[in-house]
C-alpha cells in the first residue's frame, strides 16, 4: 500500500509527514482547550492565513480584525458552550458518536473508547494524564505522534518502520477519526458563533476527509 | 470539497508547526501522546479478564456494599457485595444505575468559572485547577479574621468527615448537613428518649410488626438490607405485618392488615393503643418500672384521654381495630414498630415518633431480639490531629430549635437573609442541591442569586445541578465511584460494621476527589489549617480515621477493607439488651418517657397528640398533599440516570376516584395543584401542574406526588430532552437522549417541593413536608 510513497524521494515524503504532524498537533490543541493569546496571534499570522486560504479555509472578518485579548475571553466561553455545557453541547468523544457492535446506545466511555485505547497500546502509543482516550484532541495528537515518528524514520532511512507507521496513521483515520470527526465538525460549523471555531472545524473536516490512498498526500 | 495541492499542504503544515512552537509550552495537549518502544498486542474481542473491586454505593442514604466489575478500564457492571453484612448480594435499581452517573455525558469534567450574571444569564469558561484554587483561596483569605463567614453545605454530614474537617480547620462551625430536611424529628425523638439518634427495628427476628407511615419495601434509610429482613421475618417467623398509612403503598400491599389513617393523626392511633395496653394490664410492669422514668400510674393517667372511641372519631381507624391490634401487639413477643417519614414529617412529628416508640417501651420490646433496637454503628472518629470544634453558631444551632442540635439546613438557609446577624463571605455547596430539595425552593434560589447575601459561591459538583448553576465557580468533583471514604450506617443485622468507598475506576478527565480538593485548598488558604491536611495520601488519611475502630487493625486495617469492602467483627453477635449494663445514654440513664427537655420548651413532657392546625378545619375542597419516596429516584440525586428515568420519569397526582369524581377529574386529566392559604397564611400563592392518576389506594382526603421529578437543571435526561431528528442537532445532545421516549409524551413531572413552605416541628426541627393543604382543579 505504502510503496507508492516510499518510491518517491524520502526527503519529500518525510516533509509531508512533518506537515501532517504539525496540522494534527494544531487541531489537537484547538479541540482540547480554549485558545491562548499566543495561539490566536499565531493563527492570525499572515503567512498562516495565506496557507489556510490556499487550502480553502478562510476566517471571517470579525475574527481577523477583533482584539486578541477580548477574543480569548469570548472563545473561552464559546469553547465551554460548545464542548462542555451546560445544556446541549458537543461531547467530543468518539464513543458518543459511534455505536459499537452490541451497544444499544452510544455513550461516554463506550466500546469505541476501548477500541481507541486498544489501538494506542497496539501501536505503542502511551498517553500521559487522565484523559478519556477517544477525546477528539487526543485522537488528533495520536495522529500527530505517528506522523512525527514516521518522519523521523524516513529521515533516518528506516523505510520499513516508516511504512508501518504510515499504515497505522491510515488505519486510525479510517477506523476512528473518519467515522465521527466530520459529523462533529459539521455540528461545530453550524452551531458556533465564532469564526475561529468555524474555520478550525472546516480545516479538521477537510484534513480528515482527504482520500487516503496511493497517490494522496496523506 | 476543494482539493489541496501538495505544495499548499506542505506550506500549511510547516506554518502549523511553527506557530505551535511558540504556544506549545502552554498547551495541555502538546506531546500528550508519544511513541514508545515495542507496541503490545491487545485482545480486542470480549471475554477479557475483568477486575473486581468492592466499594460502597451512595445513590441513596443506605450505603449498600457494591462490587464494580471493570473490563479494559471501563466499569461495565455494578452488583451487590456478597460479603456486605447489610445488603449482601442484592442491590436496587439505583445502585446498578450508578454507571449512568459515572459515564454521564452531562458531567462537568473541568473547573468552570462563571462569566455574566448569576442565574439565567450565566455563561461559563473553563479555568485551570490552579487558577480556581487561587481564586477561592483569595476569597477565603479575605474572611480569615471572621472564619464563621465560611458556610459549608453538604448532604450527609455524618459521612462527610472531610467537609466538616475543612470547615472546622478554617475555624467555622458552619458545616451544615441536609438530614434536618429529612429525618430530624425521628433523630430528636429517639435521642431524647433513649440517648441515641435513630432506631433499627429487628424485623428479621420479630413476630409482630406494626408499621406507622413507613414503606420499607420501597424506601427506608437502610433500604435493601432492611427490606430483605422484613420479608425474612414474615416468611421465617410468620410475623404479622400491620400497616397504618394514608396511602396503600407497596408495603401495605403485602401486609396482613392495612388501615387508612387521617393525615397527621398517627400519634392518636399509637397513644390510644398504648392506653388500651395500660387499661387492660397488658404492659410489661417490670420493664416499665425498672427502665422508664415514669410510673405505670403516671402513664395510665396521661394516656387515659386517648380512648379508642376518640381515636376512631379523629383518625378514622375503628375503635374495635385499635383494641384488637393493641392486644395482639402486647401479647405477641417479640414485636416491634417501624416508623418513618409519613409520621415524622409533620409539625407534630417528634411527639408522634415518641408515641409510637412508647408501644415498644410498654411491652418491653426495647433493644431485644425481634424488638425495636438501638442503632448499632461504629463511631469512626476524625483523623488525628483533628481541628478543634469551633464554638457553635446560630446557623448550625438555630436559637429557636435548641434540641435540633445538628444539620438543620431547612431552618438555616433562610437565616442567611439576615446579613447583619449571619454574614456570609464564602458559601461552599457539595453533593446537596437545596434549590431542588429544600422547601420553598424558589426562595432558596433567590437567596443564592443575591450577591449581597452570598458574595461568593463555590459549588463542588460533578453536575450542573440547579444549585451549581447559581455558583461563581464549579469544581468538578468525581462521582462516588471514583472516590474514597469511610462509610458507616446503622446495621440491620445488629452487628456494627465499617465500610470503605474506594475508586472502582480512576477519576475521569480532570475531575478530582474531595480529598484532593480540600487538601489543595487548605494548603493555599494556610493560616494553620494546612496542618490538618498534611496527609501524604488519601490512604494515610483513611488509615488515621479507622485507627479508632478496635479489631479492624488486627484484621488488616485499610488493606482488609480494600480487599473486602466491609469489616465487622466475625465473632461479634448482636449484643441485645446492651443497656442492662450501663443504662441508657440519657440524663436519668433510663428511657425518658417524660422528657424534661421537651417540657422545658413548653410542650407536654409525655408523648402527646397535638392536632395539626392546618388540618383542623378542612373544607370539602381541601386535600392534604403527601410527597412519597419511591425505590427508583432519590430526591435530587439520581434523576439524570437514564436507566432510572426509563422506569420513573414523571409523577402524576395520585387521587382517590371518589374525590376525583366530585372534582370532575378523570384519569389522565391535566390538573392544577394550588397550595391553600390554610397551609401557611403568610406564604405566597404557589401551584404546580401535572396529570391525575386515579387510585383506590389513597385516602379520600389525601393526594400524593412522588419525589425526584421535575428538574429544571442537572442534565438532559433529568429534563426529559429527546434526541432531535436533525442530524446535527442530534450531535449536540447527550447520546443517552436516544432512549428518552417520554419527554414529549409523558413529560418529566413536577417538583412537589415548589409548593411546600418552610415549616418545622418546634421540638425536633424537622421539615413538615406533610402539612400542605391543597386545592386541586382540572385544567
Amino acid at each position: 500500500m505504502a510503496t507508492a510513497l516510499i518510491k518517491g524521494e524520502d526527503g519529500q515524503v518525510a516533509e509531508l509527514a512533518r506537515a501532517r504532524a504539525g496540522l494534527h498537533s494544531l487541531l489537537a490543541r484547538v479541540f482540547s482547550a480554549a485558545p491562548t493569546a499566543e495561539l490566536l496571534k499565531g493563527v492570525k499570522d499572515p503567512e498562516v492565513l495565506s496557507s489556510l486560504a490556499a487550502c480553502g479555509i478562510a476566517f471571517d472578518e470579525e475574527f481577523l480584525s477583533g482584539g486578541v485579548e477580548e477574543q480569548i475571553r469570548e472563545l473561552a466561553a464559546e469553547f465551554t458552550r460548545l464542548f462542555i455545557g451546560p445544556g446541549p453541547h458537543i461531547a467530543p468523544f468518539e464513543s458518543v458518536f459511534v455505536r459499537s457492535p452490541g451497544e444499544y446506545q452510544p455513550r461516554l466511555w463506550g466500546g469505541a473508547t476501548v477500541a481507541v485505547a486498544g489501538f494506542y497500546e497496539e501501536a505503542g502509543l502511551r498517553f500521559h494524564g487522565s484523559q478519556i482516550p477517544d477525546h477528539l484532541g487526543l485522537e488528533f495528537e495520536a495522529m500527530a505522534a505517528l506522523a512525527r515518528a514516521e518522519a523521523e524514520s524516513r529521515e533516518s532511512g528506516d523505510r520499513e518502520e516508516a511504512g508501518r507507521l504510515l499504515e497505522l496513521e491510515r488505519r486510525f483515520c479510517r477506523e476512528h477519526l473518519l467515522r465521527w470527526a466530520p459529523d462533529l465538525c459539521l455540528a461545530v460549523e453550524r452551531e458556533t458563533t465564532s469564526g475561529f471555531y468555524r474555520g478550525m472545524a472546516a480545516l479538521a473536516r477537510t484534513l480528515v476527509m482527504m482520500p487516503g490512498e496511493e497517490d494522496s498526500i496523506i | 470539497m476543494r482539493s489541496i495541492t501538495r505544495r499548499d499542504f506542505l506550506k500549511l503544515g510547516a506554518a502549523s508547526t511553527a506557530l505551535l512552537a511558540v504556544e506549545s509550552q502552554l498547551s495541555p495537549i502538546a506531546r500528550a501522546v508519544e511513541l514508545v518502544d515495542g507496541g503490545r498486542s491487545v485482545n480486542r474481542t470480549s471475554g477479557l479478564p475483568r477486575s473486581f473491586l468492592p466499594s460502597t454505593c451512595t445513590q441513596c442514604p443506605a450505603g449498600c456494599g457494591i462490587i464494580g466489575y471493570v473490563e479494559e478500564s471501563r466499569l461495565v457492571k455494578i452488583g451487590g457485595n456478597t460479603k456486605h453484612i447489610s445488603n449482601g448480594s442484592s442491590l436496587c435499581a439505583r445502585g446498578q444505575a450508578g454507571i449512568n452517573a459515572l459515564y454521564d455525558p452531562d458531567r462537568i469534567l473541568v473547573p468552570l468559572k462563571r462569566t455574566g450574571t448569576r442565574g439565567e444569564n450565566a455563561s461559563w469558561k473553563p479555568i485551570s485547577w490552579d487558577a480556581a484554587y487561587a481564586e477561592i483561596a483569595d476569597h477565603m483569605s479575605s474572611i480569615r479574621a471572621n472564619p464563621s463567614q465560611f458556610v459549608y453545605l453538604t448532604d450527609d454530614l455524618e459521612n462527610d468527615g472531610l467537609g466538616r474537617r475543612f470547615a472546622h480547620a478554617f475555624g467555622s462551625a458552619n458545616a451544615l448537613g441536609a438530614a434536618g430536611v429529612y429525618d430530624a424529628n425521628k433523630r430528636v425523638a429517639t435521642r431524647l428518649t433513649w440517648g441515641a439518634a435513630g432506631d433499627m427495628p429487628d424485623v428479621a427476628n420479630s413476630k409482630y410488626i406494626l408499621v406507622f407511615g413507613a414503606n420499607p419495601l420501597e424506601s427506608h434509610p437502610q433500604f435493601v438490607g432492611f427490606a430483605q429482613r422484613l420479608i425474612n421475618g414474615m416468611q421465617n417467623n410468620q410475623a404479622k405485618l400491620v400497616v397504618f398509612d394514608t396511602r396503600l403503598n407497596n408495603t401495605s400491599a403485602r401486609a396482613n392488615e392495612f388501615y387508612y389513617v387521617n393525615p397527621g393523626t398517627f400519634a392518636l392511633v399509637a397513644l390510644s393503643m398504648a392506653n388500651v395496653i395500660m387499661q387492660e394490664g397488658l404492659y410489661n410492669r417490670n420493664f416499665v418500672e425498672q427502665w422508664t422514668n415514669v410510673s405505670p400510674q403516671q402513664l395510665a393517667q396521661s394516656l387515659a384521654q386517648y380512648t379508642p372511641e376518640r381515636a376512631q372519631a379523629e383518625t378514622g381507624v375503628p375503635a374495635a381495630v385499635i383494641r384488637r391490634i393493641a392486644s395482639e401487639f402486647a401479647s405477641t413477643f417479640p414485636a416491634t414498630t417501624v416508623s418513618d417519614s409519613m409520621i415524622s414529617n409533620h409539625v407534630n412529628g417528634t411527639q408522634t415518633e415518641r408515641a409510637v416508640m412508647l408501644l415498644n417501651i410498654l411491652t418491653g420490646n426495647i433493644d431485644n431480639r425481634g424488638g425495636l433496637c438501638l442503632p448499632r454503628q461504629y463511631n469512626v472518629a476524625d483523623a488525628q490531629p483533628a481541628p478543634p470544634a469551633p464554638a457553635p453558631s446560630g446557623l448550625a444551632q438555630p436559637a429557636n430549635l435548641p434540641l435540633a442540635s445538628l444539620q438543620a439546613v431547612a431552618e438555616s438557609l433562610p437565616l442567611l437573609k439576615d446579613r447583619q446577624k449571619y454574614p456570609v463571605g464564602v458559601l461552599m455547596t457539595r453533593g446537596f442541591n437545596p434549590v431542588y430539595s429544600n422547601p420553598d425552593n424558589a426562595a432558596v434560589a433567590d437567596t443564592l442569586k443575591d450577591e449581597t447575601i452570598i458574595p461568593y459561591h463555590v459549588a463542588v459538583s460533578p453536575f450542573m445541578t440547579e444549585t451549581a448553576a447559581l455558583a461563581d465557580i464549579i469544581l468538578p468533583e468525581t462521582t462516588y465511584l471514583e472516590d474514597w471514604n469511610i462509610e458507616v450506617r446503622p446495621s440491620p443485622e445488629q452487628v456494627p460494621f465499617v465500610a470503605l468507598r474506594q475508586p472502582v475506576v480512576p477519576p475521569l478527565e480532570s475531575s478530582k476527589s474531595f480529598f484532593d480538593i480540600s487538601t489543595d485548598l487548605a494548603k493555599r488558604v494556610g493560616g494553620g489549617m494546612e496542618q490538618y491536611f498534611a496527609f501524604k495520601s488519601v490512604e494515610d488519611y483513611l488509615k488515621a480515621r479507622i485507627a479508632s475502630v478496635s479489631g479492624l487493625a488486627a484484621a488488616g486495617g485499610l488493606d482488609y477493607l480494600k480487599q473486602h469492602g466491609v469489616w465487622y467483627d466475625p465473632k461479634s453477635k448482636p449484643n441485645y439488651g446492651s443497656f442492662a449494663a450501663g443504662g441508657f445514654a440519657t440524663p436519668s440513664g433510663k428511657l425518658e418517657v417524660a422528657s424534661a427537655r421537651i417540657s422545658g420548651l413548653g410542650f407536654p413532657a409525655m408523648p402527646a397528640y397535638e392536632p395539626i392546625t392546618a388540618f383542623t378545619n378542612l373544607e370539602e375542597k381541601d386535600l392534604v398533599l403527601t410527597i412519597f419516596d419511591t425505590a427508583i429516584q432519590t430526591d435530587a440525586k439520581t434523576a439524570n440516570c437514564m436507566w432510572l428515568d426509563e422506569i420513573q420519569h414523571n409523577n402524576p397526582l395520585w387521587i382517590n376516584p371518589d374525590t376525583a369524581s366530585k372534582l370532575g377529574i378523570k384519569d389522565g386529566d391535566k390538573v392544577k395543584i394550588l397550595r391553600s392559604n390554610k397551609t401557611n397564611a403568610e406564604a405566597k400563592e404557589r401551584s404546580v401542574e401535572t396529570t391525575a392518576l386515579l387510585s383506590d389506594g389513597l385516602h379520600p382526603k389525601v393526594v400524593a406526588l412522588a419525589n425526584g421529578c421535575g428538574h429544571t437543571g442537572y442534565g438532559s435526561i433529568a429534563q426529559g430532552e429527546q434526541t432531535p431528528k436533525d442530524k446535527i442537532e442530534k450531535v449536540l445532545q447527550n447520546p443517552n437522549t436516544e432512549l428518552v421516549w417520554w419527554g414529549e409524551k409523558d413529560g418529566i413531572g413536577v417538583n412537589a417541593k415548589q409548593i411546600v413552605p418552610k415549616a418545622v416541628d418546634p421540638i425536633g426541627g424537622g421539615q413538615a413536608w406533610g402539612d400542605v393543604v391543597v386545592n386541586v382543579a382540572k385544567i
